[in-house]
């Protein structure tokens, strides 16, 4: 649950391009738990995550010229190189056993999500605003974003119009802004 | 199409979340460059975005930081790597061209045909090498895949398996007579928590379950309190653990009077007294 970004963000940048140690350490401070939180969704075994929450680091330092501001936020560049190398990872790891056995593992999450008596206490009682979102909304945020389906795949996969995946694309992150909007 | 009309389409959050084609985002970028309005939507779904994917943060473990610290500074990591690799959007930045030092070339005999076909051969044997090996590879990294798919599955079912004898012994406890189930209620209002005490007055034994207490911060333990004679008892500290599991452990001590329990949030290891506004449930025996 790290604190909120204020780093303003060119200083950022020009602190990566700078290459330096404390540029790494800050980097480090600030985005090591929400790129590893997105690694983690993605792969489970928790040396692949470190090995791809290091590789990530090594292509944001490397990289940081390539990053173009006109594109979006240095924060979502380095969310989208932690979300892709995990995904390239898992695929390049499982693919046959994707469509099998990601069935069997949903059933045994939801089992085990089931037996849980409450899952929205917490003190802070951030789980529950993401608990919050409506469970079809966190499930197509999961397909999309965490897993690397595109619109199409999830149309098939949800059984709903392409048309409608959009709209509720929309209506997600719509709320995810109504939640922690300013 | 009208902006607005754009932005309700949802094709923004669609770009957000990765789920366009190439092509798709190609057209996004072009609008985004032509409307700065869109910029600014764009950029408070980033920050929602960015606030959720914080939720689910998870700290990697401290030794990382030097390693990866390490393996930056090494100077052979220091190369360039494939844009392509790095983010979907970005295939046209570290592409850059090579200039070829020209030499004037020196003209060799025909090599014989004898010779090419012999150069050929070998050649391709090679290219059947390579190909096997990569092969081979290839087939140790999904059988790797594989086998920690079927650990993973294991490690649930086992988990499922523990869940479900933890809750046999909790239907045993409740059907036992002797034993008195006490529920403790949340005393903060707007944090629904619980935990649930088995009590058995004859033996002195106890039980207790977590099953609706957030999982404690770092650095800080649950204690559980016996209240005897109107003055809180020291019943021990619980595991961290246990917390928001139905699992029950067994207490410490032997309680062998109380008119009520409670469980209160501590630093590790436990306080002497209970500290009065961390106290989170609270029942009556």
């Amino acid at each position: 649950m790290g604190t909120p970004v204020t780093y303003n963000e060119d200083e950022l940048v020009g602190l990566l391009k700078k290459q330096s140690r404390e540029g790494f350490n800050y980097l480090y401070q600030q985005y090591s738990a929400v790129l590893y939180g997105v690694i983690n969704k993605v792969v489970y075994d928790e040396h692949i995550a470190q090995d791809v929450l290091q590789e990530v680091f090594v292509k944001i330092w490397n990289n940081i010229d390539s990053y173009n501001p006109q594109k979006g936020r240095i924060y979502t560049w380095m969310l989208n190189i932690a979300r892709n190398a995990a995904i390239d990872k898992l695929r390049s790891k499982g693919e046959i056993m994707k469509g099998k056995i990601h069935t069997g593992e949903d059933v045994v999450n939801n089992v085990s999500k089931g037996m849980k008596t409450e899952q929205m206490t917490d003190s802070i009682g951030l789980r529950k605003v993401v608990s919050g979102l409506r469970p079809e909304y966190e499930s197509l945020i999961d397909m999309a974003y965490y897993k690397g389906y595109t619109m199409d795949e999830i149309s098939k996969e949800m059984e709903i119009p392409l048309g409608t995946v959009k709209t509720r694309m929309r209506a997600a992150i719509q709320q995810l802004r109504g939640v922690f909007g300013k | 199409m009208d902006i607005n009309e754009y932005i309700d389409s949802g094709v923004l959050e669609a770009f957000l979340l990765g789920a366009l084609t190439r092509e798709e985002e190609e057209l996004v970028l072009l609008k985004l460059e032509n409307h700065p309005e869109l910029r600014v939507e764009l950029q408070a779904m980033e920050d929602a975005m960015l606030s959720y994917a914080q939720t689910q943060s998870k700290v990697p473990p401290p030794a990382l930081q030097d390693k990866i610290w390490a393996t930056i500074n090494t100077p052979s990591q220091n190369v360039h790597e494939n844009a392509d690799d790095v983010e979907v959007n970005e295939f046209e930045t570290t592409r850059k061209s090579v200039v070829m030092p020209f030499k004037p070339e020196y003209r060799r005999p025909l090599i014989s045909w004898k010779y090419a076909a012999m150069i050929l051969a070998l050649v391709g044997s090679v290219a059947v090498n390579i190909y096997l090996v990569n092969e081979g590879r290839k087939a140790a990294e999904d059988k790797l895949a594989l086998s920690q798919k079927l650990d993973k599955l294991e490690a649930n079912q086992k988990q499922l398996a523990g869940l479900l004898a933890t809750y046999q012994k909790s239907t045993e406890m409740k059907a036992d007579t002797g034993m008195q189930t006490i529920v403790m209620h949340t005393v903060l209002v707007g944090h629904p928590m619980a935990a649930t005490i088995y009590w058995s007055k004859g033996s002195g034994e106890a039980y207790v379950a977590m099953e609706a207490l957030p999982a404690p911060p770092k650095g800080m333990q649950y204690q559980l309190w016996a209240i005897q004679g109107g003055k809180p008892v020291d019943m021990g500290v619980l595991k961290n653990d246990m917390a928001n599991t139905p699992q029950m452990q067994k207490v410490d001590k032997l309680v062998t009077s109380s008119e009520a329990f409670a469980i209160s949030l501590e630093k590790e290891g436990g306080s002497p007294t209970p500290t009065a506004q961390n106290i989170y449930v609270l029942g009556k025996a």
